[in-house]
């Protein structure tokens, strides 16, 4: 009757072994977070534009075209890395990408642009993260995909990568 | 040159394990036996020391090195940089496996040859598999072609003391119990070893094992208290878990083991304890590297490490889970006892240690289970561990009470109780001073303090009255965890937090103290530049008490920011000051704490360290004298 039960630990253990292992191999991203605004209206915010002389007021930007909220910093050295990513993103048909300029210089930022081309059709300022709290943007660079009534159909946390460029490319074409 | 030799021992260290591996078979100590096992000892240290050398001197062309360290890195951040890598760490891990490898196979007398080599030849297994892990999947060794001026840095929240010492002693802990692992395979594989005092090998090994890793996880705590700058010590992130998972199951070990030694009961129950705690520290470390969980410790993101580790831990945990399964019926018996005695404490505290250990396995890895079966992502905090581990404590503390001064067998309950009373009338008196003097009242906080409180008369009570059958070790260890107690119920039940935005002259109140933000400096550090705050601190009577200077450093090799904390210490409070965000016309975020008790956390576990080594060299006394 003891034999029985004595086996038992070998086969739990076992089988939590299978259970990591399936989480290993399926293709998934542990730092990937659900945001509670999917499927939700933009948050509504106003703060100053980096280039235009107007304000930037979200109720005006959004809404039309499938846009492509992405929150960045020339310090923060992956958002360098994924700027080719973004580029990539603003020279695709009927898409465009707003920059959130999380708590930067201005300055520092123009010149940055400069240097790396600017692939924003405008730039939210957000010099002290207001902006960044209310879409609970988790850490820089993060990048949402928001539909053509104003709706958050994907969050990204973390710099573009190849793999991450191709999936929200598929994620457009299925809100298209 | 250093590389390539460091490279060419570690693999002599791999040639090393293989021949004990093979050796060990022929079941008998041989001049073979000891050359492989200190040439293993040997060349892995050796091979340590040649990264740390690479480290020291900054030798960029090792990638190693030029990943992690920077020439602008203090010498102690450049010497504890060699473990505060993936690829490092697994050579102090290397390291600390052969170290104990070389102690059991000091155990050899004429009568043990057989059981000895056995139990070497798991720990060579053990070895070899690590060894090709680190070979294979993440050489520390490997070199970059052309010339580096500088490495990338450090990450520079990892540039702490408490840090810098946290990774050996934590590994000592962990790979201590490889030992208990590997004497465990010998007991269930062998068939004549019932002269063979097992129980007493394998002691001296857990005790130190558990010791070590109290200290580490202890320094853990230290480095998240001061370096994170939270507020707090212990935040259930999953690899605190995995740390304090194999230390659970430790302490049921620790305690069972005297049953055995005593009672030569609960054997069987032994022998799987040091099964799964060595099984939980590797799992630990799996979770850790393969990214399969996020949290503050995860080095990179390596899918081909998770699944190499995985497949070793499948294979050692399959193999000896299995073999206990088949085999340890012989060490099963049906000896009831008395409940009222000390076996039966004994045997409360590890049903109820397992349980927490359980339930903490299971918060841990419940998200993976969510995602795993629903595709779901939720996450397991700090409400279902409070809610869980806590209730189950209490109990096991109250046991500890009484447990080592109840006799084997049976226990006279109103002789206990003759002995327990002063301590139960000082707990009573105690309590009741303390919560007449503060008039701070709450259900778990009450409980906390008189569990504290209780455990702390009890066991100074003893140690005064210097009883030659209770062992010394145990007493001052029992102590510390009392200390520990009051230090864990006064920061949880009565901190107070304040965030508050504050500019220049602006004053916050906490508590009695007055906190005056004076004015704010530039300072430039060996590799980092900061704005340190000016706080001065004045007690109700408007005495100065202190002058408290946290900073925002700016780490420019690394660009990032980290923020220090400044602490006040006495033993009744800490206040605790973090600076935030800020600029000179908005004022800076200032975050502060009244964190009541927590220096008698690290007193008590520093207590419990004192009593664990005193411990263990009773039990290496012990083992000298019987063989």
């Amino acid at each position: 009757m003891k034999k029985q039960f004595l086996i038992f630990p070998s086969v739990l253990f076992l089988s939590i072994l299978l259970i990591f292992l399936y989480l290993l191999i399926i293709d998934r991203n542990p730092t990937e977070l659900p945001s509670t605004l999917l499927n939700k209206k933009v948050p509504k915010f106003e703060s100053e534009s980096l280039f235009k002389e107007k304000k930037f007021v979200s109720s005006d930007v959004f809404g039309e075209k499938i846009k492509l909220v992405n929150f960045f910093a020339t310090w923060c050295k992956p958002c360098r890395d994924e700027h080719s990513y973004v580029k990539r993103f603003s020279n695709q048909e009927g898409i465009e990408v707003i920059g959130i300029n999380y708590k930067d210089n201005s300055q520092k930022t123009i010149s940055w642009l400069k240097e790396l081309g600017n692939p924003y059709s405008n730039i939210a300022v957000d010099k002290n993260g207001r902006i960044a709290i209310d879409w609970g943007v988790y850490g820089i660079p993060e990048t949402f995909v928001v539909n053509s009534k104003g709706i958050i159909k994907y969050r990204h946390v973390g710099p573009i990568t190849k793999k991450i460029y191709k999936k929200i490319n598929l994620i457009i074409s299925e809100i298209e | 040159m250093a590389p390539y030799l460091g490279n060419f021992l570690l693999w002599l260290s791999l040639f090393f394990a293989i021949s004990q591996f093979f050796v060990s078979k022929k079941n008998k100590k041989s001049k073979f036996i000891t050359i492989s096992v200190i040439g293993l000892l040997i060349s892995s240290l050796f091979s340590f020391f040649l990264l740390m050398y690479s480290h020291v001197v900054s030798d960029f062309s090792v990638l190693n090195v030029f990943q992690n360290s920077h020439t602008t890195k203090p010498l102690l951040y450049k010497i504890s940089g060699t473990w505060g890598n993936h690829e490092g760490s697994m050579l102090l891990w290397i390291l600390v496996l052969t170290i104990f490898n070389y102690f059991i196979f000091k155990l050899y007398n004429e009568k043990n040859s057989i059981f000895v080599s056995k139990a070497l030849e798991t720990q060579a297994f053990i070895t070899i598999g690590f060894i090709l892990f680190t070979v294979f999947t993440s050489n520390p060794f490997e070199t970059i072609n052309f010339a580096q001026a500088d490495g990338l840095g450090f990450n520079p929240i990892l540039q702490d003391p408490a840090l810098a010492i946290h990774p050996p002693l934590l590994y000592i802990g962990y790979v201590g119990f490889s030992a208990a692992f590997s004497i465990s395979i010998a007991v269930l594989t062998l068939e004549n070893n019932e002269k063979i005092s097992w129980s007493s090998y394998m002691k001296p090994f857990v005790v130190a094992a558990w010791t070590f890793l109290t200290i580490g996880i202890a320094f853990g705590s230290v480095w998240a208290y001061y370096e994170l700058g939270w507020g707090g010590w212990w935040f259930w992130d999953p690899v605190e878990n995995a740390s304090l998972m194999p230390w659970l199951l430790g302490t049921a070990l620790l305690h069972s083991l005297i049953t055995v030694d005593k009672k030569k009961s609960l054997q069987s129950w032994v022998l799987l304890l040091s099964i799964l705690a060595f099984l939980l520290s590797v799992l630990g470390t799996f979770l850790v590297r393969s990214g399969i969980l996020t949290s503050v410790h995860t080095f990179a993101l390596d899918p081909s490490r998770g699944i190499y580790i995985l497949a070793f831990t499948a294979i050692l945990g399959g193999y000896s889970l299995i073999l206990f399964g088949l085999k340890s019926k012989k060490y099963f018996n049906n000896n009831y006892f008395s409940f009222f005695s000390k076996e039966g404490s004994i045997l409360i505290n590890n049903i109820l240690m397992v349980v927490v250990c359980s339930s903490i396995f299971l918060g841990t890895i419940y998200p993976l289970l969510v995602e795993a079966f629903t595709n779901n992502k939720i996450s397991v905090g700090e409400p279902y561990y409070n809610s869980t581990v806590v209730p189950i404590m209490i109990p096991a503390i109250l046991i500890m009470g009484i447990g080592p001064i109840l006799s084997w067998g049976k226990g006279d309950m109103l002789k206990t109780f003759k002995k327990i009373f002063p301590s139960i009338l000082l707990t009573l008196i105690i309590t009741l001073f303390i919560f007449l003097f503060y008039q701070s009242y709450s259900l778990i906080g009450v409980v906390g303090v008189v569990l504290a409180i209780w455990i702390i008369s009890n066991n100074t009570i003893i140690l005064f009255q210097k009883r030659s059958n209770l062992s010394n070790g145990m007493i001052v260890a029992h102590l510390g965890i009392g200390l520990l107690i009051l230090g864990i119920t006064g920061s949880s039940v009565w901190q107070e937090e304040k965030i508050i935005q504050m500019k220049v002259n602006n004053e916050a109140k906490i508590k009695e103290y007055n906190i005056v933000f004076k004015k704010i400096n530039e300072i430039k550090g060996p590799n980092y530049f900061a704005l340190q705050g000016d706080f001065f601190v004045y007690d109700k009577n408007k005495n100065i008490i202190t002058n408290l200077q946290p900073e925002n450093r700016f780490y420019p090799v690394t660009n990032s920011f980290t923020t220090e904390v400044s602490i006040h210490t006495n033993l009744l409070r800490d206040l605790y000051i973090v600076l935030g965000e800020g600029n000179l016309n908005d004022g800076w975020i200032v975050r502060i704490y009244y964190n009541p008790l927590v220096v008698w956390i690290w007193i008590g576990a520093l207590t419990i360290f004192l009593g664990g080594l005193i411990s263990m060299n009773n039990n290496l006394k012990k083992l000298k004298y019987s063989s």
